[in-house]
């Protein structure tokens, strides 16, 4: 999975029109980004990825582009 | 050797309902039919105030006795598996006894486990009853989390839902088991993810545990209410449950297609559709059955059992793979085979 389809992803999880996110956006000016869309996002990053996040590694995510990074990072 | 079986499992919901819409209507900001559609849940129950686990779990158990399937006389041993119990003591499953006119040559005892207490308490029936000290035991799962849950926790509002279920499990003649090989995990660890910080020994209630606080999330909740820690959760069930299978197979012998019917606690459907796809299980061959109740923590399993077996999901002979997942952490797998009596 590509950044480009990921962030689609992103969008749809956070339940934005396609193309909103650029990746500097804040997470904390996201409406939807809580808890139900970390784990989505977790499940999204296991499904594509077999990366399993830890919860812990959201803490330093200060932006989206933060949020595509874990998905090359090792858990 | 007598071997143990499920003879019968009946539930109870209590009357007060809440739907999406009404939460919808609570929670305006916030677009609870999206929720919904994700964990699955159209409806939970809630105990009345003056409603507790011992009624919930009364009235499923009578249900049993209704059927036909057993009498209050026959039954010499009650496992109660509560995180709710009436009173700190006496033991909600002494109370019951009297109020089931069980015989008082009966045991009893109530056992503390959430998502996974349904196949804790099948792993305890089964030892009892292949050990000689019962025969007809009554595992009965009864909670009242909603008496834990703020008002305006949204959150933890729209999964969770109050319910009880009573399982026969007997001695039968059969030579072949009808339930096991268990595979148990802990990891205590993981307990301040989900717990009730205030309200036991540790942290009595008071003034101070009683003051509310808002999550990030914009989630309320004070320290005598349930917290969830969702992601956290989340990934003790990708970490645990298929590994847990696998140990399942790996003891029993079986492989992945030898078995007919996959029934997890039903946590919520997004969690279950994500284990189910990462386990490559068939969607025919994963029940899911929570959106008319909600997640009942040790009730789910024999909630979606009793709805399997009605809807004929479960035919005579059936190989069913049982997992439960939660609080503690606790969790646990075994096989039962359905067995038409």
């Amino acid at each position: 999975m590509s950044r480009d389809e990921l962030i689609l992803r992103l969008d749809e999880l956070l339940e934005l029109e396609p193309g909103t996110l650029m990746g500097a956006e804040k997470l904390e000016d996201l409406e939807k980004w809580d808890s139900l869309a970390m784990v989505g996002y977790m499940a999204l990053i296991d499904e594509h990825f077999g990366i399993q996040l830890s919860p812990r590694q959201f803490i330093n995510c200060t932006t989206v582009e933060d949020l595509l990074g874990l998905a090359k990072a090792p858990a | 050797m007598a071997r143990a079986a499920v003879r019968a499992i009946e539930y109870h919901l209590p009357s007060i309902v809440v739907s999406t819409e009404s939460l919808a209507a609570q929670f305006p900001e916030w677009s609870i039919e999206k929720i919904d559609e994700k964990v699955g849940i159209s409806e939970r129950h809630y105990a009345a105030p003056d409603e507790c686990s011992s009624d919930l779990a009364e009235a499923a158990v009578r249900k049993l006795f209704e059927s036909g399937v057993c009498r209050p006389e026959d039954i010499d041993f009650l496992l109660l598996c509560t995180q709710t119990p009436d009173y700190f003591l006496p033991t909600t499953a002494c109370l019951l006894q009297d109020r089931l006119g069980l015989p008082k040559k009966c045991g009893a005892l109530d056992f503390n486990l959430s998502c996974s207490g349904y196949v804790y308490g099948l792993g305890l029936a089964q030892g009892l009853i292949e050990s000689g000290q019962a025969r007809n035991l009554l595992l009965v799962t009864a909670e009242t989390y909603s008496k834990f849950l703020h008002p305006k926790d949204r959150s933890l509002r729209a999964i969770f839902g109050d319910a009880a279920a009573a399982t026969l499990v007997s001695a039968t003649d059969r030579e072949d088991a009808l339930l096991g090989p268990y595979v148990y995990g802990t990891d205590g660890s993981g307990g301040p993810n989900l717990m009730i910080p205030a309200g036991g020994m540790r942290v009595p209630r008071s003034a101070e545990s009683a003051v509310d606080r808002q999550d990030e999330s914009g989630n309320v909740r004070t320290k005598d209410h349930l917290f969830m820690n969702g992601p956290e959760v989340f990934n003790l069930a990708l970490s645990v449950v298929p590994e847990t299978v696998c140990e399942l197979l790996g003891r029993s012998g079986k492989t992945m297609e030898e078995i007919d019917l996959f029934v997890l606690h039903q946590a919520n459907r997004y969690m279950l559709q994500h284990l189910r796809k990462k386990m490559r299980i068939p969607d025919e061959k994963f029940y899911i059955a929570m959106s008319h109740c909600g997640n009942t923590i040790s009730s789910t399993i024999p909630i979606a059992l009793k709805h399997a077996a009605m809807e004929g999901k479960l035919k005579d002979g059936a190989l069913v793979m049982l997992v439960g997942y939660g609080a503690g952490y606790s969790w646990g797998a075994t096989l039962l085979r359905w067995t038409e009596f």
